[in-house]
């Protein structure tokens, strides 16, 4: 046996736990996915039957009556707008900041601070800003107020990207005739774009499924899906199957987003940990 | 082409920029600021440079040398517009270039860590310059190729640098600097990170360049071979200051200071505190008890300058100091190194330190493989080559 060759038995263990292990994570997926392709009735029979026809009506309605296709646009519409501001904004501003002389630790932790606060301490405050400068029930609501917590959280973890940037590619850059601006798009941005793919896909994810500034700024012609899906809990009971129907089309995009990039997030999430 | 002058320039970092390297919670208020090397501190900050005044001739090869932390990297990175100059003047061709930023000065810099673009091949690194300057591609590529031609880089013109060697990255660095014919070409150390043969080669080949580029140069090492090989004059820095500027001919042989002194050289001067004596007009140095006639020379200039009798250092290169039979002082090997044509000897006599260096023509059948340690040796001294220190550590003669 070679060294480091396991016996078969053990393989076998290993794969078993693995299943197991995976299928407790996916079990709740997977049964969102039965219960968003079967009847209404059956969806709420207890105990389940296994034995269903499957249909798509309830993605059919979800997308007819309940106006989904609008708060898909709204979703998209606000997270892209707060992931390219927030991304364009936090690389000028991170690669600024990662260049000055010095550690910059007070301006850095500055920053990280404004994480630690609990958004929903924030969401009265900015609910009155909104609301004073008349922008109530409108995307920009909602694309500044993802802003502030995703703005901070771009522009740290883009640090660490630039940081891994040595310096003197930025004076042999300058000594080569480029501006700063030249310097930036033409060498330090093509070296960060995996890091930046990595940051604007967690900006993303992160507008994508926000609920609690959606749910208290966004209103009738504004509702994003987080707050579309908790809509389906009514007064007469949750609608189960509809709701499933609505969480696999929520997840849709993220999950081809994701498999798309999946070569840019990790080469950006593991950047710099080989020189 | 083109001639640089510096005119006591001074560089001064600030200390706010030391603190904010500290952080935060770095230091308390009352801590005296960490003294790094022996630079001056002051009221605005750590002086890296002063009073550095150079005039550097058309098509001349300079070297800047000294050890750590001297401030010869920042002299080159304020000649290269990287770094602001705090006082004084910069001249490259005749302009002032104090506040001009490093794409006007028409510089091309080569650094330490050779700095390729890592997403560009070697071919849009070497390009790179040119194509910002809206050069005609056709221009670009011939320009390219005859760089890596003499570089003889072609067949890596595709590659990444990541899949280069170190050598042949230090010849990208050097390609992308001289495609630009600049007029003043900057470089930082740019054989440090080399291992010594290629660091051999590689000065050859800067020595090639030279005579065929023929521009300007300012090179900083802190490689004392380099210094001497490479320098048609030497500067040679401590603590911010300039030591000595002279040909490598001039600072060995007729080091400046004590520091000089024992900066050039390999293996290091010996040094002997002692002092010089005038006996009925005669003066002389006593050294283990034997007494070392100045030279006709040495007697003149010491009459010519009114030197007194005086506690000084003597300095004798280690090539001064010969193995003899008879007379001289006795020594005992305490190391010895045998380094292929030479021995280098670390002996001692009277619990001082001495390095001789023994030709390995003059080492006899029974010493081919050098000396043991303890063995008893006697060493001449020859006296035509001392050097003498004053208290204020400057030569005297």
């Amino acid at each position: 046996m070679r060294l480091g060759q396991r016996p078969a038995y053990q393989t076998f263990l290993l794969y078993l736990a693995l299943v197991l292990v995976t299928l407790f994570f996916l079990l709740p997926l997977l049964w969102i996915l039965r219960t968003s392709l079967i009847t209404k009735a059956q969806a709420y029979q207890i105990p389940p039957n296994f034995h269903v026809q499957l249909t798509l009506e309830n993605y059919i309605e979800v997308l007819t009556t309940n106006k989904f296709a609008r708060y898909y646009l709204n979703s998209a519409i606000v997270s892209l707008s707060a992931t390219v501001l927030s991304v364009v904004f936090g690389a000028m501003s991170s690669y600024w900041l990662s260049r000055q002389p010095g550690n910059m630790t007070g301006a850095k932790l500055a920053i990280l601070a404004t994480q630690m606060i609990p958004p929903i301490v924030l969401v009265i405050p900015i609910n009155t800003l909104i609301r004073s400068v008349g922008l109530n029930d409108s995307w920009m609501a909602l694309v500044l107020a993802y802003l502030t917590f995703n703005l901070p959280y771009v522009i740290w973890m883009l640090l660490g990207f630039y940081d891994n940037v040595p310096r003197e590619l930025d004076e042999a850059s300058a000594i080569d005739g480029c501006s700063t601006m030249q310097t930036f798009f033409k060498v330090v941005f093509p070296l960060i774009a995996p890091g930046m793919m990595a940051t604007a896909v967690y900006s993303f994810l992160v507008s994508w499924n926000e609920f609690v500034f959606a749910l208290v700024l966004s209103g009738n012609a504004t509702r994003t899906i987080p707050v579309a899906i908790a809509a389906l809990e009514t007064q007469h009971g949750v609608k189960i199957a509809e709701l499933c129907a609505s969480t696999m089309l929520a997840i849709l995009p993220i999950v081809i987003l994701s498999s798309f990039i999946k070569k840019y997030l990790v080469n950006g999430l593991t950047f710099g940990s080989i020189k | 082409m083109a001639t640089v002058q510096l005119k006591n320039i001074k560089k001064i970092y600030p200390h706010s920029e030391s603190k904010q390297k500290k952080g935060l919670f770095g230091k308390k208020k009352d801590e005296e600021p960490e003294k790094k090397h022996n630079l001056q501190i002051t009221a605005e900050g750590t002086v890296a440079v002063q009073q550095f005044s150079l005039d550097i001739a058309d098509k001349e090869f300079i070297v800047l040398v000294g050890p750590s932390g001297c401030g010869k990297s920042t002299t080159l990175r304020m000649i290269a517009g990287l770094d602001t100059i705090t006082e004084g003047e910069l001249y490259i061709d005749g302009r002032l270039v104090n506040d001009v930023p490093p794409k006007g000065r028409d510089i091309a810099m080569v650094f330490q860590n050779y700095a390729l673009y890592p997403h560009m091949s070697v071919y849009d690194n070497m390009a790179f310059a040119l194509k910002l300057r809206k050069m005609p591609k056709a221009e670009i590529d011939r320009k390219v190729r005859e760089a890596a031609e003499i570089l003889d880089i072609t067949e890596y013109l595709d590659r990444k640098p990541k899949a280069l060697s170190g050598g042949q990255r230090q010849r990208v660095a050097i390609g992308r600097a001289i495609v630009r014919e600049p007029q003043v070409f900057l470089m930082d150390e740019p054989l440090s990170n080399l291992d010594a043969k290629l660091r051999n080669q590689m000065r050859s080949e800067i020595l090639k360049l030279r005579q065929r580029i023929d521009t300007t140069f300012i090179y900083v090492t802190h490689d004392q071979t380099e210094a001497m090989t490479l320098g048609d004059r030497i500067v040679i820095m401590r603590d911010g200051f300039i030591q000595q500027i002279g040909t490598p001919h001039e600072v060995y042989n007729h080091p400046h200071n004590l520091f000089v002194a024992g900066f050039i050289g390999t293996p290091q001067m010996n040094f002997f505190q002692t002092r010089l004596e005038c006996e009925n007009g005669e003066f002389y140095v006593p050294l283990y008890g034997t007494r070392f006639e100045l030279n006709e020379k040495q007697k003149q200039m010491i009459k010519e300058r009114g030197i007194e009798p005086q506690e000084i250092t003597l300095g004798i290169r280690p090539e001064h100091v010969s193995l003899c039979k008879e007379g001289g002082v006795e020594a005992e090997v305490d190391v010895s190194e045998m380094m292929g044509s030479s021995v280098h000897l670390h002996c001692s006599v009277q619990g001082e330190e001495v390095v001789v260096i023994v030709s390995g023509l003059e080492l006899g059948e029974e010493h081919a493989s050098g000396f043991s340690h303890g063995e008893k040796v006697r060493l001449h001294f020859d006296s035509n080559v001392l050097h003498l220190f004053g208290a204020d550590e400057v030569n005297l003669l």
